[in-house]
């Protein structure tokens, strides 16, 4: 069994021994073997691999959305003690609409091109009013007393305010003022993600917003609901190096706003070094190695990991070759025997090959899943 | 970390071709509805080419009117009794007016509308390659005459026109025939092949692997027939395969109002018609006829279908 | 798209026209009281005959000299008509007692009362359809509603028209089993046959509607009764070709990104389904269902000829036995001019469904 990565911090998110497994025409693909992974709250957690290691099937699998042609094998998701394999399909939804937020590569594809921006956010809180009544009564009281509302006349204010308390104690709102509130809520958060003219944005279709503007709506429709668990899915990949920056600035920012945790997915370590608190490495279906982020530039345990920081190019080093990793990605259908990685390890012994090491801490906070470390 | 390798821009496609053939075929096999349509046109053709010998070619011309209007298959009762007494050999699907064996004659006119309707799909197919080829790769003034071409064609509904070109032509001393309908049908169905390889063209053209073969110095013709050809021929297949059962819908539709080189010729519309007068009585001769230009088109359709299925390249994710 | 209507009407003026005898041109305007003089002189008016031809004989014989080129021809008659004189139509029965616009004009509302309804009748089953056999993808309802959609696409409607009425009519039974009683009472073969059940005033000229305007219940119930077996007719194989495109646009929009995305932030299935996927999905399904409406308003030949529904469809095949060019023509420009109208009119939804259209 594995151990726990420690005590003390509670875990948002634990994932144990995830087995999924895809069914295609040309044979079963075991996309995740048995992946063990654990969120705190309120740290950022890196989560990075080649493409085509499972990170995207990791965040699917955890909010429930995977294809149909994929199996949850064995292994559970717990989310605050809640697996969230075994929730029916109407709960799912609550707890996607709740508690986890997922934001995608492209925002190109999956934001829906005939309806505006504004619209697919506020259909979230129409989804469920009761459960955003309290926030949005709130917003609008925070926002009526601070410094947007300075041009208005007090009496206006006055009265908006007692009879927006007011139906905060009847506890439901009209249907016209859920409207009206989800409006200037959508507005104030698309103001949050720093998009400009935020009342502009609201009423454009996506078409009409660069994939930088894009992305940030995206990211918008993720906040609104204030979820305990955000996964970012490369969300900087599609966008140009300089946007990049931003969004990343962006994050870093709202982490102190948000009080969820962020499972950030990547496969560029530049990222990783500048945002998250720790990291967890994922090769071929599984967590190869986790460790907090400077831990792991410094002593990278396993092998694989060494060979992606050997493989970063250095501008100050002018050996002029650069390093790479041999071999290539396994085939999923018929991955190889035992440790995954054993075929492109420089340091792989016979035991490699006939089992598969479990992931272990091998010091406070670091874990490895490699038989050269302990046993 | 990973360089990406444009697979399209390689001209070796062909490769990659021959596993997706696998993979179609296997796709194929695995659909029961596919299946059926396969069973039900090869079965069609089969028997259009056999017919003669399945069935005495003489059916038609063997009247026994002392028989007519029988019914003595037991499996069905439909509620009356036979006007003459049937009682002897069983005629599975009853006899017609004149006394005929319905099964023979249903059988023997299977063939007139499967031919008529590969003639009229090759026909319009190989119009429609050509011109489409031609005014999708050339473009320009070319493309645009022939585009307008189409437009008016396709305004006009396929039976009007069909009916129009039958009786003018019949009017100008030419005698109704066969020929002259699968005339007239190719004369309306040439317009969707012309616009199907069109564009199909037009997307084939802007693949990176065209213009590989043009850095590599090959002729515009040699691309056009050797390459884009034959890659943009799946969508053409599924059309040519639902066309062929559209074809036999509309030429026994055809026939059935009558524009039939004469009202005995072994067609299965004929058949329907020359059972009308008699619906009340022997609705056998309406409904096995019809029934069997239905399965055939089904069969095809199915056909059609599958093969669009299974080459749609967004399905097979 | 004037330069097709006029592309249109002149193929067929001149199948009409240029490959049969000039003399078929005079035939809806001919009165059996003229002498050869004035068939002559109608035949110069009519631009068909020049005015050096010398005698009604050598028009008639087509002596050269005598017959206007097929473009002056043309071009006279585009005269005619844009002055509003298509003459007197050739039908079988009414020849010479009307102009070919009152006989069209009075028979259209029965083609597009039976257009009304077996549109009505495809729309609201191939639709649910569709988005049914896309949302249950490879389950059960999938594959019944593809079954029927194929099997109505695959009918020969004037077949399926029989059947109805032997189903309606005959007393079937299958080893002993009754199906349908019979009931002979529906009036399947005659087209429109009401009884004596009094009149209606013609306000649109359809029946249905107008029985409901004219307040005569029993009236519409025979015409709403009559209506049925041929609008049913039209609508299977609509149906058929409506739930295919539904069904295959749906399953690709349901499999985009912005559906898992919608999926990802809670929303309720329904509201995935309709709001982001159908709206999606719609736009093929609004250009077969333009196309199809254009086709049945257009008459669908074969199916007002086997119930002998008075349209204009089953007009046309009579005007094209009697080689009624004017009719022929009116016809096809109408019916040309309809497929353009619904063309525009789907290219305005797609404007309004479709927001990257109305800014590009």
């Amino acid at each position: 069994m594995q151990t726990t990565a420690e005590s003390g911090s509670e875990n948002v998110l634990v994932i144990r021994d995830l087995k999924v497994t895809f069914n295609t025409y040309a044979g079963d693909v075991k996309a995740l073997d048995g992946v063990d992974l654990s969120i705190r709250k309120g740290e950022i957690l890196g989560l990075v691999g080649e493409s085509g290691c499972g990170k995207s099937v990791t965040s699917l699998a955890i909010c429930g959305l995977l294809p149909p042609n994929a199996a949850v094998e064995s292994g559970e998701v717990l989310l605050n003690g809640n697996n969230l394999l075994k929730l029916k399909k109407e709960q799912l939804r609550l707890a996607r609409l709740e508690d986890i937020a997922i934001v995608f590569q492209d925002p190109t594809t999956y934001l829906n091109p005939v309806l505006t921006v504004g619209s697919q956010i506020t259909e979230i809180i129409e989804a469920a009013p009761e459960v955003f009544t309290k926030r949005l009564v709130e917003s609008r009281l925070a926002e009526l007393a601070g410094p947007a509302s300075a041009g208005r006349p007090a009496a206006e204010i006055e009265a908006e305010r007692s009879k927006l308390r007011s139906s905060l104690e009847g506890g439901r709102l009209p249907r016209g003022e859920v409207k009206r509130l989800s409006k200037l809520y959508a507005v104030s958060v698309l103001n949050m993600v720093r998009l400009p003219d935020p009342e502009r944005v609201f009423r454009m279709y996506p078409f009409e917003l660069s994939g930088g503007m894009k992305q940030r709506a995206m990211i918008a429709m993720a906040l609104i609901r204030g979820p305990k668990l955000f996964l970012a899915d490369e969300i900087t990949t599609a966008l140009d190096v300089t946007v990049q920056a931003q969004i990343l600035e962006l994050l870093k920012d709202l982490k102190e706003q948000i009080s969820g945790s962020v499972m950030l997915i990547t496969h560029d370590l530049g990222i990783v070094a500048q945002v998250c608190d720790r990291v967890a490495v994922m090769y071929a279906g599984n967590i190869v190695e986790v460790a907090g982020v400077e831990e792991l530039f410094k002593r990278p345990l396993h092998p694989y990991t060494q060979g992606l920081l050997a493989a970063v190019p250095r501008p100050d080093v002018t050996s002029g070759e650069l390093t790479s990793i041999e071999g290539s990605v396994p085939d999923l259908i018929s991955p190889p025997t035992g440790c995954r990685f054993h075929p492109r390890c420089p340091h792989a012994f016979e035991r490699c090959s006939n089992e598969k090491p479990r992931l272990l801490e091998v010091s406070p906070g670091h874990l490895v899943a490699c038989f050269l470390y302990g046993k | 970390m990973t360089v990406e390798r444009d697979e399209e821009s390689r001209p070796e496609e062909g490769a990659r071709r021959a596993s997706d053939i696998r993979f179609s075929l296997h796709l194929l096999r695995s659909n029961p509805l596919v299946v059926a349509g396969i069973i039900i046109s090869v079965g069609t053709l089969v028997l259009s080419a056999t017919s003669g010998f399945i069935v005495n070619s003489g059916s038609w011309q063997h009247y026994q009117p002392e028989l007519g209007l029988c019914w003595n298959n037991p499996v069905i009762n439909w509620g009356f009794k036979n006007i003459f007494n049937c009682g002897g050999k069983v005629y599975t699907l009853g006899t017609d007016l004149k006394g005929r064996d319905l099964l023979s004659m249903i059988i023997l006119a299977i063939p007139t509308d499967v031919e008529i309707a590969l003639e009229v799909v090759a026909s319009a197919v190989a119009i429609g390659v050509v011109f489409g080829a031609v005014a999708g790769y050339a473009g320009g003034l070319l493309d645009e005459f022939i585009l307008r071409l189409t437009d008016v064609f396709l305004s006009i509904p396929v039976i009007l026109l069909a009916l129009v070109l039958v009786v003018v032509l019949e009017a100008k001393g030419l005698p109704v025939s066969l020929s002259l309908l699968t005339l007239a049908l190719v004369v309306t169905w040439w317009p969707v092949y012309v616009r199907l390889v069109r564009s199909q063209v037009l997307s084939e053209k802007e693949r990176p692997y065209v213009e590989s073969l043009r850095a590599m110095g090959a002729s515009r013709t040699r691309i056009l027939f050797l390459h884009v050809i034959p890659n943009s021929i799946y969508p053409l297949l599924v059309q040519a395969t639902l066309d062929i059962g559209s074809v036999i819908l509309t030429v026994s539709a055809l026939i059935f109002i009558g524009l039939t080189p004469n009202p005995y010729y072994p067609e299965l519309g004929n058949l329907v018609n020359m059972g009308i007068q008699h619906l009340a009585i022997a609705p056998w001769l309406v409904i096995f006829p019809g029934l069997t230009i239905f399965i055939i088109s089904l069969g095809f359709n199915l056909l059609g279908d599958g093969i669009r299925d299974v080459f749609d390249p967004r399905l097979r994710r | 798209m004037v330069a097709v209507l006029i592309a249109l009407s002149f193929i067929m003026f001149y199948l009409a026209r240029g490959l049969l005898p000039p003399t078929t041109a005079l035939a809806p305007f001919i009165t059996p009281k003229m002498n050869d003089v004035e068939k002559l002189a109608l035949a110069q008016s009519l631009g068909v005959a020049t005015a050096s031809c010398p005698s009604y004989g050598a028009f008639s014989t087509q002596v050269a000299g005598c017959i206007v080129p097929l473009w002056g021809q043309y071009i006279g008659w585009l005269h005619q008509i844009i002055s509003g004189n298509w003459g007197y139509t050739l039908l079988p029965g009414i020849a010479g007692t009307q102009t070919t616009w009152n006989v069209f004009w009075a028979r259209f509302p029965y083609t597009a009362e039976l257009a009304i309804g077996a549109s009505i009748l495809t729309i609201l089953i191939g639709f649910p359809l569709g988005i049914i056999s896309a949302t249950h993808n490879n389950k059960p309802p999938d594959h019944v509603s593809r079954v029927i959609a194929l099997g109505g696409y695959s009918l020969p409607q004037f077949w399926f028209a029989a059947i109805l009425q032997v189903v309606f009519v005959l007393d079937l039974t299958v080893r002993g089993a009754g199906i349908f009683p019979g009931s002979g009472s529906l009036s399947t073969t005659c087209g429109i046959c009401v009884g004596n059940i009094g009149t209606i005033h013609a306000y649109t000229g359809m029946p249905v509607v107008d029985s409901i305007l004219s307040g005569n219940l029993a009236y519409f119930w025979d015409a709403l009764v009559a209506l049925i077996l041929p609008a049913l007719t039209l609508a299977v194989t609509s149906i058929g070709a409506l739930t295919r495109i539904i069904r295959s646009s749906m399953l690709e929009s349901l499999r985009q990104d912005y559906v898992l995305l919608a999926r990802s932030k809670g929303l309720k299935e329904r509201v995935v389904v309709y709001r982001h996927a159908l709206r999606n999905a719609i736009l093929p399904a609004v250009t077969i269902s333009g196309l199809l409406v254009a086709f049945f308003l257009g008459g669908a030949v074969v199916i007002e000829d086997v119930f002998s529904w008075p349209g204009v469809g089953s007009t046309a095949v009579a005007a094209i036995s009697v080689v009624d060019v004017n009719f022929i023509e009116l016809y096809t420009l109408v019916t040309a001019l309809i497929i353009v109208v619904a063309n525009l009119a789907v290219d305005i939804i797609y404007a309004k469904v479709d927001p990257r259209i109305r800014y590009t």
